[in-house]
This record gives structure tokens, sequence and C-alpha cells, in this order.
């Protein structure tokens, strides 16, 4: 399974590396985000800083939004989806491999975005373990989620529309608890509050793994 | 007491809308299963009943 | 009588292997007492309905520290419980019989779809309740109550599973496909509720009290509260049954409705050309 979900995700790091999407196209609509919420706020800068959180994991969320269709979008060509199932390759390590290379381009896409938000909204860190913690831990559950539906929106023709719509609300937790650990983990914030919402993202990143380890295989064979 | 008169309307219109718009959805259904039986069945003579195959009454 | 047996006709073989060209299927028929049954309920919800109602809004007293507004609690509660535990609840049951390889029918997915699009309903009942209640009450259309929210997120969820639906697909594709939504819909149940809960004690002061559950309740206003809540049961489940049905003549429609047309067209060309009525104008792979 382990082997089997390196090799997925190395391939798509690869189709990646080479199409630069996450890079020149999903990285920019992130700081595009920001820059719209900014304008929505107005130019009052304690107000921004005070948003950064949530307005930092929204633009979050967003990108995975792109993130997960892209990456379903790369096995719709060339019945390569067939092709994948046909090749053996372990269900579960298939989603492991998915998943895992969207988090890493989360992951790239969220130190943009932090410094985007350091920068733009003036967000100042106090204690930025937590705010790396919450992200690492966060994106697992986003790129999780996101490729459990993506593989079950898979075949159908209104996957632009219906992803979002079925992703967002399931990772609602996720944009709670990242926003109270960054508002904890900022200058004016106790930081005593968020661990609890850290053992809320370890809960939801267990409960999502284990979800998508076993029931992958099933979600495989209704695309 | 406006709110609460309003609030009971408003459940009950809604809750009942949409009993008759189930009701309404059956009725047009089973129509439309009692059509597609009545093509299905009737015409069922001229393509089939001149075939041996079929074991008709000997 | 013979013309009606067409099953054995080896000249009509499906054109594609779903759809019969031997005419149809027998249509889904309702046995009259699972028909008057399910009058029953629907006349019993009624007027258990109109009871509550007149009982709510005259015959109870109003409550010493809500007044009149209390009212509410008669169908407020009533509906959320439908839709949050009833309807969803058995949603959640019937997708998972229906992942289940040894229950696995086409029953639990059409049962489920039902339970969820008359939950849908129950919900939005909910949250615009809610609302009305909440403003003269709190003063707002609106509050981020951990409950609210929950049951907002819950609406969002349930809708995603009916547009899921809505997708095109062979029956046991989309059967699969919406169980699973359905599955990890109530699997993040639990998680929105700790979160949104943690989120809103975090965020104010004071607790935002829920209405209804503060109350005492004695007497007639308990009676009339257990009245409600049986009289909307009975109401979902009698829009169950008629949502479960109208889900058996859909599909039975799509299954059957290409045959039926099929058989009518190719009828009418074997009746315009009287003397062939014994050539086989659509054979596709031949015979036997």
């Amino acid at each position: 399974m382990w082997r089997d979900a390196a090799l997925v995700a190395g391939k798509d790091l690869r189709i990646e590396a080479r199409s630069r999407v996450a890079l020149a196209q999903v990285a920019p609509f992130g700081i595009v985000a920001l820059a719209l919420f900014a304008f929505a706020l107005g130019p009052d800068r304690a107000v921004m800083a005070k948003g950064a959180p949530g307005l930092f994991w929204v633009a979050v969320l967003f990108c995975t939004v792109l993130a997960v269709q892209r990456s379903v979008s790369v096995e719709s060509a060339d019945g390569a989806r067939d092709g994948l199932r046909l090749s053996g390759i372990d269900p579960a390590g298939l989603f492991l491999g998915k998943a895992a290379a969207v988090g890493a381009q989360l992951l790239v896409l969220e130190a943009i975005l932090v410094a985007g938000v350091v920068v733009l909204y003036g967000a100042r860190i106090e204690v930025p373990w937590m705010v790396v913690v919450s992200c690492a831990l966060g994106t697992v559950g986003l790129a999780v989620t996101g490729t459990l539906y993506g593989a079950l929106s898979a075949g159908v023709r209104v996957r632009e529309t219906l992803l979002p719509l079925l992703l967002l609300p399931i990772a609602a937790p996720v944009l709670l608890a990242g926003t109270r650990i960054w508002q904890a983990a900022m200058v004016g914030g106790t930081p005593a509050d968020g661990t609890q919402w850290l053992r809320l993202l370890v809960a939801f990143d267990a409960v999502y793994l284990a979800v998508g380890v076993i029931l992958f295989g099933p979600i495989q064979e209704t695309a | 007491m406006r709110y609460i008169v309003a609030g009971y309307v408003v459940i009950l219109s809604l809750l009942f809308l949409y009993s008759v718009q189930l009701v309404w959805r059956r009725r047009r259904l089973a129509r439309a299963v009692a059509r597609v039986v009545a093509a299905g069945a009737g015409h069922e003579g001229p393509t089939v009943g001149t075939l041996p195959a079929a074991g008709g009454p000997t | 009588m013979s013309d009606l047996a067409p099953a054995t006709d080896r000249r009509d073989r499906p054109v594609a292997p779903a759809v019969p060209t031997t005419g149809v299927t027998p249509a889904p028929v309702q046995s009259p007492r699972a028909r008057a049954t399910e009058r029953t309920i629907g006349v019993l919800a009624l007027v258990g309905t109109a009871f509550t109602v007149w009982l709510g809004l005259w015959v109870t007293p109003p409550d010493r520290t809500q007044g009149d507004l209390v009212r509410l609690v008669y169908l407020h509660p009533g509906v959320a419980w439908v839709a949050l535990y009833l309807a969803f609840g058995l949603a959640a049951v019937s997708s998972v019989l229906y992942l289940w390889p040894r229950t696995r029918s086409l029953f639990w997915d059409r049962l489920a779809a039902a339970a969820v699009e008359v939950g849908v309903v129950f919900n939005v009942c909910t949250l615009v309740s809610g609302s009305i209640w909440g403003k003269p009450t709190w003063g707002v259309w609106w509050a981020w109550d951990a409950r609210l929210t929950l049951t907002a997120v819950l609406l969002v969820l349930f809708l995603g599973y009916l547009a899921i639906r809505r997708v095109p697909a062979e029956p046991e594709v989309r059967a699969r496909r919406s169980a699973f939504v359905a599955l990890f819909a109530v699997l993040d149940v639990p998680l929105v509720h700790f979160s949104v809960n943690w989120w809103n004690t975090l965020h104010q002061g004071a607790t935002v009290l829920n209405p209804g559950l503060t109350l005492k309740i004695h007497g007639s206003m308990a009676w009339t509260l257990l009245l409600g809540f049986v009289a909307l049961t009975l109401a979902f489940v009698w829009m169950l049954l008629v949502r479960y049905r109208i889900g058996v003549l859909e599909d039975w429609l799509d299954a059957n409705e290409l045959g039926a047309a099929l058989v009518e067209r190719r009828s009418e060309g074997a009746g315009a050309s009287a003397g062939a009525a014994g050539s086989a104008p659509i054979d596709p792979v031949g015979v036997a």
C-alpha cells in the first residue's frame, strides 16, 4: 500500500512539476482572493489583521477546491482512471497517494498565502509552531476529504459545481479549527485556547483517513 | 404574537405545499406508467403474435 | 390471452442490456392495504397537526417568561427532531445498509433518497421557524448559535446529496454515490457539532439559550408538545411513503419508457406494411 501510494503521489507531483498548474494558476488565484478580501473589508489594517486567520483559511479552502479538481481531471483523459484500476494498484494506496500529492501542493500554496497574509494584512504571529501545525493538520484533512469527494464526483460532468457544494460543508470543522488555532497563535491571542482545536483537527483527520483507506476501493467503482 | 402566527403559517404552509407537490408528482407518474404499460401491452400483438416460437394455444 | 405473453419471443432481443424490447416489465403496483395504511397515516397526521395548532395557539396558556412567544415550541423542536434525527438518521442507516454487500438492495437507496428529500424540507422548516422565533425572542433573525449553525450545515450537506442524485447515471451507480455522500455527511455531523459548540462558547460570553429546552413544561403544554411531536412524525412517515412510491415509479419509468416506445415504434411500422408483421426490421444481434 505505501509503495503504491508513493508511486501515485510521485506521478501526480511530477505532472504538477511539468505543468505547473498549482504554481502558475492556483497560487495567483489565492493571492487574488486575499486581495479581494482586502477590498471587501476596507483599508483599516486593524480589521484585516483581526480577520487574517479566517481569511487565510477561506483562501486555502478555495485553493483546495481547485487543487482537487485538478487532481481529478488529471485522470479523466485517455481512460487513465480505468487504467489505474486495471493496473492492480491498491485502492488505499491510490487514495493516500493522491491525497498526499494534493496535500503537498496545498502546503506550498499555504506557505505563499501565509506570506501574503503577513504582508498584506499585517498579521502578527506570536506562536509560529501552532500556525505550522495547524496548517499541516488542516492540509491533511482538506486533502483527504477533497480526494474522497473528487473520486465520488470523478465521472460526473457537472463536477465543477458539484465538488465545491459537496466539499465545503464537510470542511467546515477544518475552517473553524484552523481559524481558532491561528487566532490563538496571533499576537494578542491565548495559545492555550488552541489545544482543543488541535485535537479536533487530529480527530477529523483520523476519521476521514480511515474512511478513505477502507472505502476508496468501493468508491472508485462508482466513478 | 404576530411572529408566532406567522411562524405557524409558514411552517404549515411549507409542509402542506410539499405534500401537495408529492401527491401531484405521484399522480403524474402513475399516469405515465399506465400509458407506458398500455403502449407496451397493446402493441405486442402485431410484432409477436405471428411467431411459432411463442407457443400459443394449439 | 397469449398475445400478452411476450417474454419468450426469441426475435425481440434487447437492443441494450437494460432495455427490454418485448414490451415492459410488470408495472409496480401498490397493494390496496399499503394504500389504505398510507391514507390512514395521512389523515391521522392531518388531524394531529390541526389539533396541535388549535391547542398550541389557543388552548395552552402563555409562558411565564416568554409569554405567547413560547407557542412555537409546539412546532419548532418537533420539525427539528423529524429532520435531524428521524429523517437524516434514517437516510444514514439506509445508506449504510445499501453499501453493505449482504443487505444491498435498491430499496434502501430509494428509502434513503426519500428520507433525505423529506428531511431537507423539514430542515428548512426548522431553520425558518427558529429564525421566526428568534426575532422576537433574541431580537435577531439569525444568530451563530451552535444549533442553528449545525442545522444550516446539515442542510447544505444534504442539498449536496440531492444534487449528486440528479446526475444521470445507472441506478446502482447513483445509489452508491449518494450512499457515500450520506455516509460522509453523517460522519461530519459530530465533528461539526463539537467544533461549532466550542466556537460558540469561545466566541460569546453568555450562551444563547435555546428556547424550548430551558422551559419547564407542565400540564397542557406538555401534552401539546407531545402531540406535536407525534403529529409531525406521522406527517413525516406519510411523506416518506409517498416520496418512496414516487421513487419506485420514477425508476420504473426510466427503465421501461424506452422499451415501450421502441415496441410502439416497431408496431407502427409493422401495422403500416400489413404483411410485413413477420419481418424483423430492427433485429440487432440475431436470434438466440
